[in-house]
């Protein structure tokens, strides 16, 4: 039996601390995972978030221990691997782009209408974490949509919202991290 | 979280989900009220959201760059699979391929055999494109147990998936051989009924996957086949849980031929399936997809023509998907040609003008429920469209309207409650208090308000056009009418007016003259009340006349009123001229007006009424040399002094007048005052001596007989107010 599978049975029993063992299990079978597919996959393929979630789950957990509920928190804690995992491949792109010298993107220094789609998941992971800390729940459906991929549906079911929040919290949140950014710029 | 940033976010979206620009003002004027911040703040979120979605998708866009980015310098050299057949005869994984049955948008569909567990026959499809074999099966296994849940007698089962040794993705299903629902129902000239009980069936089936938690996403006249079933028809739906296997490459990176492919029409897809903006795709979108299948079962065609939708390219079908609103099946048929409508209609086996009948109403309305843009206005459930269907079917009323401008209404207001039944409602009205409820009951109130108001609009510009009508007519009669009276056919004149209920504002001089000339025709034969008939509209109109002119048809009005003894009218009459022209400070006119008023024996009111008028007379005759004084002018002087008791006043106007006027009617008129002067005042004799004078002359005048007559000799109504004081004056002496 895998490691996860244990962990998701200890969060089926209630146990808390479980949650937090999640999450670095899920990165690093999506590490694996997407590192494992590059021997197949042409160049130019594109890879899905919620593809490479869904496929995490499916060789992770065997189909005689699935649990629905279980379901829930590994794609809550893989949308958490994925974020970290797509903010880090931004980070390493934006930098080539950029010259090795510059160890970070300097968002100060960017004009928001030339900015490259990864400099633009840069500014919103760091309007993101401004968001974390006024509405904790709003930020969560960006995370899970955005970077785990998640449907509204799903985002509603994961977080035990209704879907009409689920769209407004969506609404809103790109509004607000909208307006964040550019204010910086 | 802060209230403030709550009540932002219930506002905003509140704002976002209201289109109407108007609404959404109303709504912010309201929601906003004495709170300019938020009002900013609010309008700041909605003028960027725009920019905001674009800002967001180009990082989503991001996301699915190519993989490199997780092993840079493991790609290998392309190796996109050039063949798209399978060998008949080979196996792929345990079915071995029996025979190539057909080709579809997005792949070959095999008819291939199962050895093991049990031996059978199946369909097995291969996706055309060099996909990402491995993500569809991927996605189809987290299907799987959802897709195995369904048992239904019209759907086909789907059994497996799988790769080939090409490396594309397969799909095994219950083999089903039948032709496409559309084409069965044509080729068998199904009528109307007959293709909407198998269209329920179909819907039935779609029910039962969405009970399970399956949404089809491809649903399609090609993906409806309808097999025979101990010679019945049984349609079955093929293909579940295949349009979400590959969907990740319908939603990611989205080129349109990649779309074209795949899909093979957009005739099919729901607004928010052309979207692509997301992965939000739910039941809804079946419905729709049943809505333009119903549409095609019942004329023929799609809402949109698929090969249109695809040639206008990506952003103009979305719009087009989005905003266009389809015509009405009943209405398509319409603006078919001759030949085609004649084969549409024989193919559903009818005659087209009753093909088009029976559609109208209630068929069209299912449908456009069904197509809705907004999905949440759909039906909510197919089984709620397949009951609606049978409610067509058993003559009952069906729960698809009309969009009547007043369900326009409810739909808006309906809209909004869901709006403000959002969770965000809730958690602002226990922030702002009464706020969110006010907001709605006003709105609500607003929108019924407004409907009143547009109601009442239309019926006022109705009226008004009727009335604009009648005058139109009115002023062609009276047109005709000045032409009768100019060839001097009063009698076809007068009929031709009388016809009249509306005058025009402003008619032709022509057109008074011949209300004027007919009615003194007429008075001038003793018609009295038909010639008032005459005169009085000339009261109500405004006139370009000159005062002159005014002043006369009011003296021949006020003498036929009191000729006809008919006190009402009259009375009316003279409270009309005191409102037209009690404060003129033109002192012949008020003399004129003032006499026409006195005809018979005024009340309290209508003298006081008068008063200024006659001080008015009073001051512009009083300072007149006596060598330009000109009596005839001022009859009602000794009138105005008699009907206020001043006797004397009265006799000495009257000695003056009648020796001015010899012969005339002011002379008879003068007389006659001062016989009723005498009297009250006591001199008997004088007085029978001045009426004997006045009664000579006046029925020596009617004798004679009555003519138009002119302003020294007194015109026709001049001697009728002499013969009316007369008979005042009889009476008087008479008692």
């Amino acid at each position: 039996m895998s490691e996860i599978t244990l962990v998701l049975q200890a969060i089926g029993r209630g146990e808390s601390k479980a949650s937090e063992d999640l999450l670095p299990l899920v990165y690093d079978a999506l590490r694996r995972l997407a590192g494992a597919r590059m021997a197949h996959e042409a160049a130019g393929q594109t890879l899905q978030p919620t593809a490479l979630v869904h496929e995490a789950w499916l060789q992770l957990v065997s189909a005689g221990e699935r649990s629905w509920q279980n379901r829930a928190h590994f794609f809550g804690a893989a949308a958490d691997a994925m974020r970290r995992i797509l903010i880090d491949k931004a980070r390493r792109k934006s930098r080539l782009k950029r010259g090795a010298g510059q160890a970070r993107l300097d968002i100060d220094d960017l004009e928001l209408a030339q900015t490259t789609p990864d400099d633009n998941v840069l500014l919103i992971n760091e309007a993101l974490e401004k968001l974390e800390r006024e509405d904790p729940e709003q930020a969560r459906v960006v995370v899970l949509k955005f970077f785990g991929g998640l449907n509204n549906q799903e985002v509603a079911e994961n977080m035990g919202l209704s879907l009409r929040t689920v769209e407004r919290q969506w609404a809103c949140a790109k509004g607000r991290l909208f307006r964040w950014v550019r204010a910086q710029h | 979280m802060s209230a403030s940033k709550q009540v932002e976010d219930a506002v905003f979206f509140t704002a976002l989900n209201l289109t109407d620009l108007g609404q959404r003002k109303l709504f912010l004027d309201q929601a906003c009220a004495g709170n300019p911040g938020l009002r900013a703040a609010v309008e700041d979120l909605l003028a960027a959201q725009g920019d905001a979605e674009h800002f967001i998708a180009k990082g989503r866009a991001a996301l699915h760059l190519p993989t490199e980015a997780f092993a840079s310098g493991m790609a290998t050299g392309a190796d996109e699979p050039t063949r798209l057949d399978e060998e008949i005869g080979t196996r792929v994984g345990r079915y071995k391929l029996l025979q190539r049955i057909g080709e579809g948008g997005c792949g070959v569909v095999y008819m291939a055999e199962q050895e093991e567990p049990v031996h059978r026959r199946v369909a097995l499809k291969v996706i055309k494109l060099g996909m990402d074999t491995k993500s569809v099966i991927a996605r189809f296994d987290a299907e799987r147990q959802a897709l195995a849940l369904m048992d239904h007698p019209n759907i086909a089962r789907v059994l497996d998936a799988g790769a080939t040794e090409a490396g594309r993705p397969y799909f095994v299903m219950e083999l089903v051989r039948g032709v496409r629902i559309t084409e069965y129902c044509d080729q068998n000239h199904l009528d109307t009924r007959q293709r909407l009980e198998l269209f329920i069936q179909a819907c039935h089936a779609i029910q039962h996957a969405h009970h399970k938690g399956v949404v089809h996403r491809d649903i399609k006249p090609s993906n409806i086949l309808v097999t025979m079933h101990d010679g019945v028809p049984v349609p079955k739906v093929i293909d579940f849980g295949i349009a979400k296997a590959i969907e990740g490459k319908l939603t990611e990176h989205t080129l349109f031929t990649a779309y074209e492919q795949l899909v093979g029409t957009p005739a099919y897809m729901s607004p928010e399936q052309a979207e692509m903006s997301g992965l939000d795709v739910d039941t809804r979108s079946d419905i729709y997809s049943l809505g333009v299948l119903l549409y095609e079962l019942l004329t023929g065609r799609t809402p949109f023509d698929g090969k249109e939708l695809m040639k206008s390219g990506l952003d103009q079908m979305r719009r087009t998907l989005r905003e266009k609103e389809p015509q009405r099946p009943s209405n398509i048929l319409t603006t078919l040609h001759g030949t085609e409508l004649k084969a549409t209609a024989e193919h559903r086996h009818a005659e087209a003008p009753k093909l088009i009948s029976l559609l109208k109403g209630d068929l069209d309305w299912i449908v456009m429920k069904a197509l809705e843009k907004d999905r949440a206005r759909r039906y909510e459930t197919a089984n709620g469209l397949a009951m609606d269907v049978e409610r067509y079917l058993l003559n009952e009323p069906v729960v698809a309207r009309p969009p009547s401008r007043l369900y326009r209404f409810q739909k808006l207001v309906r809209r909004n409650k869901l709006v403000f039944a959002s969770g965000a409602a809730v958690s602002l009205a226990l922030v702002i208090g009464l706020g969110v409820s006010t907001v709605l009951f006003l709105k609500e109130k607003e929108a019924w308000r407004e409907q009143a108001r547009l109601r009442e609009e239309a019926q006022r510009s109705q009226q008004r056009e009727n009335e604009l009508r009648l005058q139109a007519e009115a002023k062609e009669k009276i047109n005709q009418a000045a032409i009768y009276v100019s060839q001097e056919r009063f009698d076809e004149a007068d009929q031709l007016l009388e016809t009249i209920k509306t005058l025009p504002p402003k008619p032709s001089f022509d057109g008074v003259n011949a209300y004027r000339s007919v009615g003194e025709w007429l008075a001038l034969q003793g018609r009295w009340r038909e010639a008032a008939n005459r005169f009085l509209p000339l009261m109500q109109i405004d006139r370009l006349d000159e005062w002159r002119v005014v002043t006369l048809d009011y003296q021949a009005c006020g003498a036929v009123l009191a000729e006809c003894g008919d006190r009402e009218r009259y009375a009316q009459f003279c409270q009309t001229a005191v409102i037209n022209y009690g404060a003129t400070t033109n002192g012949d006119m008020a003399g004129r007006i003032l006499k026409t008023c006195l005809l018979m024996p005024p009340g309290k009111d209508l003298m006081a009424q008068l008063r200024l008028m006659a001080e008015v007379a009073d001051q512009y005759f009083a300072p007149i040399p006596e060598k330009d004084f000109p009596e005839w002018a001022v009859i009602h002087l000794s009138l105005w002094d008699y009907r206020q008791s001043n006797y004397g006043q009265a006799e000495a106007w009257g000695q003056r007048l009648a020796g001015r006027g010899k012969g005339t009617a002011l002379e008879a008129t003068a007389r006659v005052i001062m016989a009723m002067s005498c009297y009250k005042s006591g001199q008997a004799e004088e007085a029978r001596g001045e009426l004997a004078q006045g009664r000579a002359l006046i029925e020596g005048k009617f004798k004679a007989g009555l003519d138009h007559g002119n302003g020294a000799d007194g015109f026709w109504f001049d001697w009728i107010f002499a013969r009316l004081l007369l008979r005042e004056a009889d009476g008087l002496l008479g008692a």
